[in-house]
């Protein structure tokens, strides 16, 4: 904000000269007025994704833990090294398996680019999941936010799916024969089983054509479907009202944050929508700058430091190169896959296809079930008791499953003592 | 939250540090570095010098794409000095490469030349190990993911402990040089050409299969062996046969420790495809049927019992003190053998015992005669005095075992099982006179031998009273009245055969199996195992008495069901009938 003076000669347009680039590209200096905090934040690109003022339940770190923006995070961790993986790898049954070797020894910060991406994937794989949780456990799914958990759901499916076609990329026999199970667990589903499976495969093993398409739909497809699920979903999350927050409190006992009608400060004013606020509405809301953006940033720092102690402390795995007449004993799909791979040790048709497919029906059925309104926004609300513990005992089987595949199961998958 | 905020940014800081100092001070940059020094202050012309001024660390690297699969070796990175004459004396990695007549290189004019250049063979060709990387745990193979560690200086931190000093040394670079020397004796691969002849002459071969080498079927097949395991599994494989599979028949055959090295390296060498050869060489091999020829073993007096060692005999079978605890005792093989049956059984011994284990082995026929005249010699009966206890456990507990349950040493490796005495339903539905018979005269087509020669008839008698009273507990019952023909009413007609197959393959074959060879789908799991009526010594030694009353009535003791309301007597004839028509196509 220089208002311009009267004497504009060259001279002075040479001493504005930086501070004229600044200001051509931020609009606004660091805001230091409500007026300055709205208009930061309603037009700068980057930050316009975020209402000018949030709740403050929002901001509560024990209501969210920032797991989402933690997913999204690891998601922008993951195209930037993944983008950077790409200039040296070749989806090549030849190849793939050398440009591995090269990452880790010869290529500059390559085995920390690839630890970090491994890492990631699998930190994201944990985190969507737990956000599931926590958005379920807190009854945000409600009335109107339905349709973003069943974006969300799709959100989980995706990423499992892209964890899923990356682990067959470094092309090694833990990567061969976790792909070998976890498609054949696909291949289990009733008659379109096989089809599937050839389609993923583009033939009847693991080979050449499955590593192609794989890395296709890892670099390409699901990667875009996953932007746009994500826009969607951030996108819903403001016009469903923001997140969820508990049922309105009592007016706050001073007038502190109440919009007057008479102040509008840009357009927003007028949006018609359920929590935008004219009049003596009480407001509970701060300003999204800073309060928001320094929760953010937070967030960020956190999941970006964690992500770099693990790559640096532990190396990503690459086992022996793949070899098709020797399967590992026992061979066992990813982490998160192996859950359904102890339940196809029971049954092929219920472990694999079954109950996975059941679990999924009722996540997307969920919010169409559930339609009382009490205790949304509350973690573990008393009014939720039986909801939460349904949801509750599944996850627990869940990960007991998968705690047993990981560990407990050794040769011929029959039970070891891991320790 | 500030101040947690500083922290985490302090870390990521930290780390960024550390990853950016891993990754512009490498370790070869150091090595580097230290050669340039030292190689200049080596230098004798300013020229030289102002070279190794000029020269900054960079990776360094040969790709060999003559030998199989293209090879990028960055070894010469650390291993600058390889072929700098000047640093013999210096410590690895800035250590010359030695250089040794024995591997072809040549002194002209003081100056060594080698034979196997660098920028020809690269270093992994020889040496193993993971050319690419350039971190010593990873470029040496130490990382146990890793398939061919630095052969010979590398044992990788998973193997186990009791074998990693055997794994070490030069002799284990021979199964590499063995890619493209292939010839036979040739001078350089000493241990891979005694491996070679342990191959044949410690009977892998009669197992195993080596494409263009041997056609063994009962073990796996080796052709690829060195490309598949690491030296550290080869020779767990050899001392200990059952460390990874439980049931594995394979003997353990007591080497002495330089054998086994000798055969590990010989092993190693199998890798499918070697350089010397073209596909088309090795497709030639895998579809030749090969004629092993073993070289004839030692000649004189003792000839015979010499090559009993020599040919591993009692890795399996048991001779005096020695025992492969797999194979019947040879000890008093003169008394129950014939010369006959020696040499039909070592031509083949599926001739004698159809569904014996025992493989075929190439021989010279001169060997085997020495072997049968030894056996024949050995005719010195056991003490007479033995008690009916002892004669037990010294002469049938190795087959029908201690408690008498069938379940001996060997039992596991002999088709049709011994008989277990403890099952009351058979051994008490049957005549007296059938088991001395069966002691006396012995099973045809089985292993169980004729102990008329060693036993004489009241040790039979005895050795029988000691069975029924300890393990059968149950003497004879006579059974009511079963009526029963003494010959086949049936005449052996074209058509009854007909019928008699039609009969089978409707209510047979579960267990006999569609070929009548006993192995229907149903015989795994039963015990003793459904007959193999393809085992004509044994049908041929069987009446038609005994086949009618088996049928019908069924076998107690067995899986063997009464047929007596299903099949009329003409029917069980047709049967009969049928599993005789078997036995002439088989002679």
């Amino acid at each position: 904000m220089t208002p311009t003076k009267e004497p504009t000669g060259p001279l002075s347009a040479l001493r504005e000269f930086p501070q004229n680039i600044w200001n051509s590209i931020f609009r606004n200096p660091l805001p230091s007025t409500d007026l300055e905090r709205s208009s930061t934040s309603f037009t700068n690109f980057f930050l316009h994704i975020h209402p000018v003022k949030v709740n403050r339940n929002t901001l509560r770190p024990a209501y969210t833990m920032g797991l989402g923006l933690m997913a999204t995070f690891l998601f922008v961790i993951l195209v930037v090294t993944g983008v950077l993986l790409m200039f040296y790898y070749v989806p090549s049954t030849t190849q793939a398996y050398d440009r591995m070797l090269d990452l880790r020894g010869t290529v500059a910060f390559g085995i920390f680019l690839r630890n970090m991406h491994r890492w990631s994937a699998h930190g994201m794989v944990a985190i969507v999941f737990l956000h599931m949780c926590r958005v379920f456990f807190t009854g945000a799914y409600k009335r109107p936010r339905e349709f973003n958990w069943i974006l969300g759901v799709l959100l989980l499916l995706v990423t499992l799916f892209l964890s899923f076609t990356g682990y067959l990329l470094p092309w090694d026999q833990l990567a061969f024969w976790a792909i070998t199970v976890g498609t054949s667990i696909a291949g289990y589903a009733p008659i379109v089983g096989q089809q599937i499976k050839f389609v993923l495969l583009g033939d009847t093993t693991v080979g050449q054509e499955a590593l192609l398409r794989f890395y296709v739909l890892h670099v390409a497809v699901l990667p875009a479907v996953l932007v746009l699920l994500m826009a969607i979903h951030f996108w819903r999350i403001r016009k469903d009202g923001g997140l969820s927050r508990p049922e309105k409190r009592p007016a706050p006992a001073t007038d502190a944050g109440v919009v007057k009608l008479k102040k509008i400060y840009g357009l927003q004013g007028f949006v018609r929508g359920p929590f935008t606020k004219l009049g003596n509405v009480p407001d509970d809301s701060v300003y999204s700058w800073p309060n928001l953006l320094m929760a953010e940033l937070f967030v960020f720092v956190l999941t970006i430091s964690a992500i770099l102690v693990v790559s640096l402390l532990f190396n990503a795995p690459l086992e022996q190169p793949v070899n098709v007449m020797h399967p590992p004993n026992p061979a066992k799909a990813p982490w998160y896959f192996l859950g359904l791979q102890e339940m196809v040790s029971y049954s092929a048709f219920w472990g694999g296809i079954g109950i996975p497919g059941l679990m999924v029906a009722v996540l997307l059925l969920v919010p169409y079930i559930d339609r009382g309104t009490a205790g949304v926004g509350r973690w573990f609300a008393k009014e939720r008791l039986l909801a939460n513990t349904i949801f509750l005992t599944l996850v627990i089987l869940n990960v007991i499953f998968i705690v047993i595949g990981t560990f407990f199961r050794g040769p011929n998958w029959s039970l070891v003592w891991p320790f | 939250m500030r101040l947690a905020l500083a922290v985490a940014s302090l870390v990521v800081l930290v780390v960024h540090g550390v990853v950016f100092r891993n990754q512009f001070f490498h370790e070869w940059e150091r090595h580097q570095t230290a050669y340039i020094e030292q190689a200049r202050s080596l230098a004798k012309t300013d020229r030289e010098r102002t070279d190794l001024d000029a020269r900054s660390p960079r990776i360094e690297q040969i790709i060999v794409s003559s030998f199989g699969d293209t090879h990028v070796d960055r070894c010469t990175t650390c291993h600058l000095a390889a072929d700098d004459p000047r640093f013999m004396n210096h410590a690895e990695p800035l250590k010359t490469h030695p250089y040794s007549a024995a591997l072809g290189d040549v002194q002209r004019n003081g100056q060594w030349e080698r034979r196997h250049k660098f920028s020809d063979f690269g270093c992994t060709v020889c040496h193993d190990g993971e050319g690419r990387g350039l971190d010593t745990f990873y470029a040496h193979g130490q990382d146990e993911f890793w398939p061919d560690p630095l052969t010979g200086y590398v044992t990788q931190a998973n193997w186990r402990k009791d074998f990693s000093p055997h794994l070490k040394g030069n002799e284990y670079m021979e199964a590499n040089c063995a890619q493209c020397h292939t010839e036979e004796g040739f001078a350089g691969t000493p241990h891979v050409n005694r491996g070679r002849k342990l191959f044949y002459a410690m009977n892998c071969y009669g197992c195993h299969k080596i494409d263009g080498m041997s056609e063994g079927t009962l073990g796996p097949d080796l052709t690829e062996a060195g490309k598949k395991f690491k030296v550290d599994y080869l020779w767990e494989s050899i001392v200990e046969p059952r460390a990874n599979l439980d049931t594995s028949f394979m003997p353990n055959f007591h080497l002495p420790q330089d054998d086994v090295e000798a055969l590990v390296i010989f092993l190693k060498s199998r890798r499918g495809v070697n350089f010397a050869e073209t596909s088309l060489d090795r497709y030639k091999a895998h579809v030749a049927n090969v004629a092993v020829v073993i070289p004839p073993g030692t000649a004189g007096e003792k000839a015979g019992e010499q090559l009993l060692g020599d040919r591993a005999c009692t890795a399996c079978h048991k001779l005096g003190d020695k025992d492969g605890g797999i194979a019947p005792d040879l000890s008093y093989e003169g008394l129950i053998r014939n010369e006959q049956w020696l040499a039909d059984h070592f031509a083949n011994p599926r001739s004698r015992v159809p569904d014996s284990i025992m493989p075929a082995f190439r021989f010279p026929a001169d060997d085997f005669q020495k072997l049968t005249a030894y056996l024949e010699t050995l005719k010195t009966p056991p003490p007479s005095n033995w008690d009916p206890q002892t004669t037990f456990t010294n002469l049938c507990a190795r087959c029908h075992g201690e408690k008498g349950d069938g379940n001996g040493k060997v039992a596991w490796y002999i088709d049709p099982s011994p008989r277990d005495f403890t099952k009351q339903g058979f051994m008490a539905s049957k005549p007296r006179a059938r088991f001395v018979a069966s002691i006396q005269e012995g099973v045809g087509g089985t292993s169980m031998p004729p102990w008329k020669q060693i036993l004489k008839e009241d040790q039979v008698n005895g050795v029988l009273d000691y069975i029924m009273k300890n393990f059968a507990r149950q003497i004879f019952v006579e059974q009511r009245r079963r009526n029963l023909p003494e010959a086949n009413p049936v005449a052996a007609s074209p058509e009854s055969i007909n019928r008699g197959e039609q009969i089978f393959e409707l209510r047979c074959t579960g267990c006999h199996g569609r070929k009548a060879d006993g192995k229907g789908p149903n015989s795994l799991d039963i015990f003793p195992h459904p007959r193999n009526f393809r085992n004509h010594w044994f049908v041929e030694s069987v009446p038609d008495k005994r086949l009618f009353e088996s049928i019908e009535y069924g076998v107690q003791g067995t899986a063997m069901p009464s047929w007596i309301d299903m099949l009329s007597t003409n029917e069980v004839g047709d049967v009969i009938n049928f599993i005789r028509s078997l036995q002439t196509k088989s002679k």
